[in-house]
């Protein structure tokens, strides 16, 4: 496939993403994952929200990016008080940003610290995706793959994963999407479904 | 799964995608995809426009922050 792609070509989507992940970059290793992987990579249909994971930070740390992502436009909808969004997400809560011009509503980034060996292994096989055109940080295939069809199963999630499976043909491990089941069901089956 | 119909139109855009150059696809997929946020837009600025809209939008509002 053709990777070039023109600033001009993004959509709503892309650049809400592409400008969130410009700010968090410079702070923390992050993630894109589920639904937005498989948009990206052009499946059609439309997201409200972006999922992302985040490796764990100091307060002090968080509150510095939080301001930033301020400073460029966004909000946090559960709270302006970026300490009490580091506790929230400390706690292993999620929290979702907005940007201030849309008042709240979509589209909204939907973040989490990564909570387990499984979200740290996902940050460190993060990878980008060229023909995507986007400069974003997302988690492999296999993780959302793997995912898709072992936790979340929704219809919109088993057809997510089918996509990814037919666009990536030949390009992914069957066997490592195997290992990472395994370790949803050890991990989180029983918590709650959420990637 | 929803019904077989649909598992074959997204077999079939996946290799339409793959076999065609992003000039081909990408910009009515941006189109297609845009047009739901400005669709969604135009709702809340026609609420915007009345109490009872603005009432609706608060109450949205909440239940996003809520979620």
């Amino acid at each position: 496939m053709n990777a070039e792609r023109r600033v001009g070509d993004r959509n709503i989507l892309d650049r809400f993403t592409e400008d969130f992940c410009w700010v968090v970059e410079k702070y923390a290793k992050y993630i894109v994952v589920s639904g937005f992987v498989a948009i990206s990579t052009g499946r059609s249909r439309a997201t409200e929200d972006i999922d992302m994971i985040i490796e764990r930070m100091s307060k002090e740390k968080f509150i510095e990016m939080h301001n930033a992502l301020d400073k460029e436009g966004f909000e946090c909808m559960q709270s302006s008080n970026p300490e009490d969004v580091f506790s929230y997400l400390n706690h292993g809560d999620n929290v979702r940003y907005t940007m201030k011009e849309n008042k709240m509503f979509p589209p909204e980034m939907d973040i989490h610290f990564a909570k387990d060996e499984l979200d740290e292994w996902q940050l460190k096989e993060r990878q980008k995706i060229e023909f995507t055109g986007l400069d974003v940080w997302f988690s492999s295939v296999e993780f959302n793959i793997a995912f898709k069809e072992e936790l979340l199963k929704s219809d919109k999630d088993m057809e997510d994963a089918r996509h990814l499976r037919n666009i990536f043909k030949g390009n992914f491990s069957e066997e490592k999407i195997n290992k990472i089941k395994k370790m949803i069901n050890s991990m989180r089956k029983g918590a709650n479904n959420e990637e | 799964m929803r019904n077989n119909g649909h598992l074959e139109f997204i077999d079939r855009w996946a290799n339409f995608i793959k076999d065609k150059p992003q000039e081909e696809w990408r910009p009515k997929f941006n189109e297609f995809i845009d047009a739901q946020f400005e669709i969604a837009r135009r709702a809340r600025e026609n609420l915007e426009k009345s109490e009872e809209g603005r009432e609706a939008l608060k109450r949205e509002i909440e239940w996003r922050k809520r979620r």
